[in-house]
């Protein structure tokens, strides 16, 4: 076991044994409480008959008052004051009232301690459980690149090939290798996420620019697959995010629409946007890709989904790239969607910034816009 | 369906990871195997129904039916036909699983090169092995049962007509071609599995009381599948008493 957790477990012991100390003590306290006042009772009543046997013996009444101030004396007959009654009874309700108070601050008090460890103990539980399938997990995503390496260098060194087999080789690895590379990144990147770790900036964006950059960038693996990917954004159209949270949505987006097209063949991405009623931004990229079974929209967005579409979409995913987006999405305070028509129809992604960087005067809604309006010229 | 000898030499690389499945079919075509490769489960079944082969080699963890499905599926068609399965999971519990799915061998991925081929080479001797022992001796008798090698097939003493699986039928070939004679359990192993599979040779137990359960008047009291203790098996022809 490990040491915090020994600590910890240690710490829940103390605490529960405390409260059934504390528990005992109030028992304890009462019983002690209605002892004392008990016994007050008993030491009145002896100078109840003291006073009496005074009285009997011809003692002036007066007299025996002033020796014995709690007794009254009535027709000779000696009686416990009624006030002495009242304040015995006050002194030991107060008594009680004053431990239950204190043992019931204590009970709550440790009670909150046995909850949070209790509660720390179980969400530890939960994190080394998911720390446990999500290496699992990972592991297994990186056998699929590194057995494609391993056999393609054994097969180097087993038999004597053609330059352009050794060429069609190295080529095979280098995409093994930079398929391995974006699996360490995005999974540096959800890690990041899951540990909140992430502070978000909120800034206008010009969304035309970070599509361009992010088409750029891949523009060699498409033109390796032979996919057509386009862009049509109205020029300065805005977005209100973080420029680098910004880039790794799209580049996710983008990637994961290539991993989809390739299977097939080659074909076209096409990445639109537009300003949509209210001022929220609509982000459209559109893919003719292996698609997807139209139940599965949702599972799309979860951790480690790869769905098999018919196409051996497989080869690309770590299945966390989607999780991505829909999690920076959600940081950025808007949403994503996706549909498609079946397998083999291709497929598409909507994401939605809420209003409020756009163009203000794109729309009426968008009146309100923080910034300062981009172009001015259109009503 | 069982693979004509003529296609003793075939192969079905079925590999949804493009890269993988090209570096396998260029191996084994370098070996001098005839190769075909499939990218998902439903095309293999499609390629095996219409198609025959020596050897599937399947990935588990395909799209559209998996490995496993696969291999289950082409064996209640009766289609006996040799599977090594690759995959990325390694741990004994899905080995166990393609073993019971009706798979031959199993490889866990990443995997040596020289391994894949020695397997492969493996598996395609003990078929050839058991094909042309079946050739020449297909039908064999003893104790009222009749089974025929090459139709997997056999009617015992009760009339009743029993689908042997491929590795019934191996041992059971294994043991008529030493009649009387002790085969060891590893002998057994060896000459059906190849080599250390199976966890143990706890597993020629079992497939010894599928064969008495099928063949036996009396399971519990056998004649012709009797146990050397220690040692292995002998396969007695006609009742000792």
């Amino acid at each position: 076991m490990k040491a915090p957790r020994l600590f910890q477990l240690t710490a829940l012991a103390l605490v529960l044994v405390s409260a059934v100390e504390v528990g005992w003590w109030l028992l304890d306290q009462h019983r002690f409480a209605v002892d004392k006042v008990r016994e007050m009772h008993e030491v009145y009543e002896q100078q109840v008959v003291a006073a009496q046997a005074l009285l009997d013996a011809k003692v002036p009444a007066a007299y025996v008052h002033g020796l014995l101030p709690s007794v009254i004396v009535t027709n000779q007959h000696a009686a416990l004051s009624p006030q002495v009654d009242r304040q015995l009874i006050a002194e030991e309700q107060r008594h009680i009232a004053q431990y239950a108070w204190e043992g019931s601050f204590f009970i709550i008090a440790l009670a909150a301690c046995i909850a949070v460890i209790a509660r720390a103990l179980r969400a530890e539980a939960r994190v080394i459980q998911e720390q446990e399938s999500f290496l699992a997990l990972v592991s297994h995503q990186f056998k699929t690149p590194l057995a494609s390496l391993q056999l393609s260098l054994e097969t180097m060194a087993m038999r004597p090939l053609s330059p352009e087999h050794v060429r069609a080789l190295i080529d095979r690895m280098l995409s093994d290798l930079a398929r391995m590379e974006r699996m360490v990144t995005q999974i540096l990147e959800s890690m990041r996420l899951d540990r909140g770790r992430i502070e978000l900036r909120s800034e206008p964006v010009d969304l035309g620019g970070a599509v361009a950059r992010v088409i750029a960038g891949c523009a060699e693996r498409a033109a390796k697959e032979r996919i057509t990917v386009s862009a049509d954004i109205e020029r300065g159209l805005q977005v209100r995010a973080d420029p680098l949270a910004l880039d790794v949505i799209l580049r996710n987006l983008l990637e994961n629409a290539l991993a989809a097209v390739a299977p097939v063949g080659g074909g076209t991405i096409a990445f639109s946007a537009r300003q949509a009623a209210g001022g929220e931004v609509e982000l459209t990229v559109r893919d003719s890709g292996v698609g997807f079974r139209t139940g599965d929209a949702a599972r799309l967005f979860q951790k480690f989904t790869r769905l098999h579409p018919g196409g051996g979409s497989s080869h690309y995913g770590t299945g966390l790239g989607l999780y991505i987006v829909r999690r920076l999405m959600q940081l950025a305070g808007g949403r994503v969607s996706a549909q498609s028509a079946g397998a083999g129809q291709g497929a598409s992604f909507v994401l939605t910034w809420p209003a409020g960087a756009s163009r203000p005067d794109a729309a009426p809604g968008a009146a309100d816009a923080l910034e300062p309006p981009a172009r001015g010229e259109h009503s | 369906m069982t693979p004509p000898a003529e296609h003793a030499r075939r192969i079905l690389v079925v590999e949804d990871e493009p890269h993988l499945a090209a570096g396998v079919v260029e191996n084994l075509r370098a070996e001098g195997y005839e190769v075909d490769s499939v990218a998902d489960g439903r095309r293999a079944l499609e390629w095996l129904q219409r198609q025959s082969c020596g050897l599937v080699l399947l990935d588990v963890m395909l799209p559209e039916v998996d490995g496993f499905t696969v291999c289950r599926t082409l064996r209640e068609r009766g289609d006996n036909t040799p599977v090594l399965f690759l995959t990325a999971r390694g741990d004994p519990a899905d080995r166990v699983r393609g073993l019971e799915a009706g798979g031959d061998d199993y490889l866990a991925k990443p995997f040596h090169l020289q391994e894949l081929l020695l397997r492969v080479r493996a598996i395609l001797r003990r078929w050839d092995w058991y094909q042309s022992a079946s050739a020449a001796a297909g039908l064999l008798r003893f104790g009222g049962n009749e089974v025929d090698f090459r139709a997997f097939r056999a009617r015992a003493w009760n009339g009743m007509t029993q689908e042997l699986t491929e590795k019934e039928a191996m041992i059971l070939k294994v043991l008529a071609e030493r009649p009387g004679e002790i085969v060891s359990r590893e002998d057994l192993l060896e000459r059906v599995w190849g080599y250390d599979v199976f966890p143990s040779t706890r597993t020629v137990d079992n497939f010894i009381l599928r064969l008495r359960k099928r063949f036996e008047r009396d399971p519990a009291d056998p004649r012709h599948f009797l146990t050397v203790w220690g040692v292995g098996y002998r396969f007695m022809t006609e009742d000792e008493t």
